[in-house]
Order: C-alpha cells, then structure tokens, then sequence
C-alpha cells in the first residue's frame, strides 16, 4: 500500500489536527454524494476508498478517533411505485444509451412527471445541463409536491447559482475576507457588547 | 478556441505565475522553431492550457532556461523547455485551430470582408497541412468538430446541442493524454467535455450583442426568445447576461467536480487556479464588467 501520509498530503510530523483537517479537506473533495450523477462516481469511491483507509491507517497507528462526513444525498433510487423502473435501474447502472433510448420510445401521451425527470437525469449525466434543467422544472410543474424531482431541480439552480464553481455575482470574489462594512459593524457590535457589560468602547453611540 | 481560458493572476504564487509565464514563452518559442515567425500569432492562452495540462499529466521533468525573449530582442525570458512532445502538439493544436477558425470566417462572410482572412489562409493552410501530418489525430478531431458545429449551427440546433462538438473536441484531446493511464482518463475526458461547453458557451454568451445587431446565428437568442430583435435594453440584457451565466456556472461545477479527481504534478496548482478561479473571472468581466465596452485606459484598475 501507499505511504498514507503521502495521500492526505502531510506530512510525517504532522500532528493530529493537521491530518484531521488535511483528511476532511480531501473527504469534502471527492465526497460520493456530489457525483451521485456523475459518471465519474467510480473514480470518487476510489479516491475516498483510498483517503478512508489512510486516514484509518495513520489514526490505528495513532491510536486516534474517527471521522465521517454527511452530505445531502441526491439522485436516481429504485421506487416501487415506478412506472419506468426499468429505466431507473439502467440510470443507476450507468447505462445511460440505453436508458435514454427507452425513453425515447416513450409516447407522447404516456410522458409524465417522472418521464420528465428520468430524461432530465439522462441529460445531466451527459452533460446537457440547459435540457436537463428543463426536464426537471416541467416534472416539478406536473408534480410540485414530489421531493425527488424538486431535489434534482434544487441541485441544478444552485448549481447554476455559482455556488460550486463559476462566478456569483452577489457574493465577493474573496469570501471569508473583511471589507469596510464588516469592520464598521464589528466595531458597533463590540460597543453594544461593551454597554451590556456596563462598559462602552465608542462614547458616542 | 477563443483564449477565455486565463490563470487569475492575484491568487497565484509569484513562483507559479513565473512557471505559467515560462510555458507560455516556450510554446511561442516552439511555434516558431515548427511552423515559422509568423505561426506565432496563432499562440493563444487556450493553448498554453493545453501544454500546462500535458506537462502534468505526462509529469514530464522540466527545467527552466533564461534567454532572449524571440519577439523583443532587449528582454530576457524565461523557457520551460520539455523533453516530451506536449509543446509540439500545443503548437499543432494552436495551428490547425486558427486555419479551421480562418476557414470558418471565410464561410461567413463575403468576399471583401473575409479578405483579411483569405490572405491569412494563404500563410496558414501549408501549416496546417503540416500539423496534420504530424499529428492526424488532432487533425481529425477538429476537423469532426468543425464540421459538427456547423450542421447544428444550420439546423437552428439548441444550446446543448450546439456546445456539443466544441465540448467532445476537448473530450478526445484530454483523453488522448492519459496516454496508457487508465485511471486518469474518465476524469480528463469529463474534464475537457465541461472545458469545451464553458468555453463555446462564454463564446455565445459574448457574442450576444453582436450576433443580434448582425443577424448572425447563436444559440442563446433562441433560448431566451429574442428572435427577431436586433439590440437589447439595459434590462433585457442584463436579464439575458445573468442567464448566460447560470448556465456557465452549471458547466463550471461540473468542470470542477473532474478536476477534483486529477492527480496532476508539478504545475497543479496553475490548473487548480485557472479552472476554479480564472474561468470565474472571465465571466465576471464580460457579463458583469462589460469590459469589451470599455475603452482600455478605464480598464487599468480591474
């Protein structure tokens, strides 16, 4: 096996909060839940297949605790209660030609919600993100209460919205930074906390 | 390729925009020493992505050279010179897609407006000719890609559609550097298909405004129902910009998500900063900024 300190990247010396952060870093990284649509999920699973057992690795060795990491989950599940239940197992096998083809084949009249939202799927792992947001908004449309479909359309508009990548434009570039405002509001906060206490840091306010 | 894809300088270690110069000096070095002085014009930040990406993938062991810049006699540069062929292929990359981009501008307009193109073409087709024969399977694939784009153009196609042979032109080029490595590959193929859709989509998306005054054909006018108009209200395009850039930004996590999977050497923190933070940029300052508009003594202080 591999140097495990080598694959969270640090080293030897590292003490345990370094490596804590390194292997969580990482987790977040190559976390399963983000490429539960993504064809490249098997390279995920391997990534953090090979961080876990590091990570377990340098902790036995350590005699330290353990971390697991929770994210939303989101994407195509068997459903009893499906009419497409063939479709979703291809999905979820990652046959997408042939899931696709059998949609395809679907009627105009027998497209329903979930039709919508299988294609949608389709479509976003072949990257045609602008359809696939589509096909999901049209299932939310014909059925607006059903979680599954209103999941898959959250995840494409918060995508969309730059919050994993590309430019916000509400958000500054350098979050995490201090501008003037913050400084301001921090001063004003500090004064109030000041006056609880029977203090007072700027005497006029 | 349209050169979108830019490091963001402030956030790079002076040591790393250093490198990035380096490579981008050696690739101008290299398209000079294969195709001739005037190849050099084809260099495009496109390419020097390329290169940058070959040399991590390949590992290849690089070490800098300092000497005369080939352009400005007075001023020492600094070269990263490879033993491998990733600045070859950068250089046949920059070569034939200039000739396809020539050829494509020839097809769009008319005689005396594509003159300037026509003259180019004379210098530019022997080149090409030359790349293909070095390197068919570039040669093949923007070829393809070319071809591709232009049915879907002709057929009105929609925007997926349509950003689909500039997308799997970049699926087969990264592909085809994970050479016999396996495991790299599904990671870099899905990394160029999201490349390729981001760069044909800021293409369109910066095109907008002309392609309605002329009346030339983008997938976006179509998509946000302004067939028909030929310029747009502050409001209308703002509205039009914002979605642009959701869909860039779609792409972009996307793009994001393949780079997670990379194990890249030596110059993976210029990739990191380019995908994550460069392409970010440009879609701030072309549908935020509006920098295109903007005369360039105004645009000192972005």
């Amino acid at each position: 096996m591999t140097d495990p300190y080598k694959v969270l990247g640090v080293s030897r010396s590292a003490n345990d909060d370094e490596i804590k952060d390194a292997y969580r870093k990482l987790a977040k990284k190559y976390h399963p839940d983000q490429y539960a649509d993504s064809p490249l999920k098997e390279l995920a699973d391997e990534k953090m297949k090979e961080i876990n057992e590091a990570y377990d690795t340098i902790t036995a060795q350590r005699k330290g605790g353990q971390y697991g990491y929770n994210g939303a989950q989101n994407s195509v599940h068997y459903n009893n209660g499906s009419g497409f239940s063939d479709v979703r197992s291809l999905i979820m096998s990652g046959r997408i030609a042939d899931a696709e083809q059998i949609l395809n084949g679907v009627p105009g009249d027998r497209r329903n919600a979930e039709w919508y939202f299988l294609k949608g799927s389709v479509l976003y792992r072949r990257g045609w993100l602008e359809e696939a947001k589509d096909h999901f908004s049209t299932a939310c449309q014909m059925e607006p209460g059903n979680g599954e479909y209103s999941a898959a359309l959250n995840q494409a508009m918060s995508q969309r919205g730059g919050m994993y990548g590309g430019y916000n434009p509400n958000q500054s570039m350098n979050a995490g930074g201090c501008n003037t405002c913050d400084l301001c509001s921090g001063l004003l906060m500090a004064d109030c906390c000041c006056e609880c206490m029977g203090g007072d840091l700027i005497p006029c306010c | 390729m349209f050169g979108y894809v830019r490091p963001y300088t402030p956030e790079l270690l002076v040591r790393e925009y250093a490198q990035y110069k380096a490579v981008y000096c050696q690739l101008c070095r290299v398209l000079g020493q294969e195709y001739g002085p005037l190849a050099r014009f084809a260099l495009s930040y496109d390419c020097a992505f390329y290169a940058l990406l070959a040399l991590s993938v390949s590992g290849a062991q690089v070490e800098e050279q300092r000497r005369r810049c080939v352009c400005n006699p007075l001023k020492a540069c600094t070269y990263l010179p490879s033993p491998g062929e990733e600045y070859k292929k950068a250089a046949a990359l920059c070569v034939l897609l200039t000739y396809h981009k020539l050829r494509d501008d020839l097809d769009d307009s008319g005689f005396f407006r594509s003159l300037g193109s026509r003259l180019l073409l004379l210098n530019a087709s022997p080149k090409a000719k030359k790349a293909k024969a070095r390197y068919p399977f570039l040669a093949r694939q923007a070829e393809q890609a070319m071809l591709a784009q232009r049915q879907a153009e002709d057929s009105q196609a929609g925007v997926d559609q349509c950003a689909e042979p500039t997308a799997r032109l970049l699926e087969a080029v990264f592909s085809e550097l994970a050479g016999c490595d396996g495991r790299q590959r599904p990671a870099l193929e899905r990394f160029g298909y999201f490349l390729g859709r981001w760069i044909y989509l800021m293409d369109a998306a910066d095109d907008l405004q002309d392609d309605l005054r002329e009346g030339s054909f983008n997938p976006f006018i179509a998509r946000f129902g302004l067939t028909g108009k030929t310029s747009l209200t502050e409001e209308e395009r703002a509205q039009a910009e914002a979605a642009c850039n959701a869909s860039l930004n779609a792409t972009a996590s996307q793009l994001v998500l393949a780079l997670n999977l990379l194990d890249l050497d030596g110059f993976g923190p210029v990739v990191e900063n380019i995908a994550a933070k460069g392409l970010p940029q440009i879609q701030k300052e072309i549908l935020f900024l509006h920098v295109k508009d903007k005369p360039r003594r105004e645009l000192k202080g972005l």
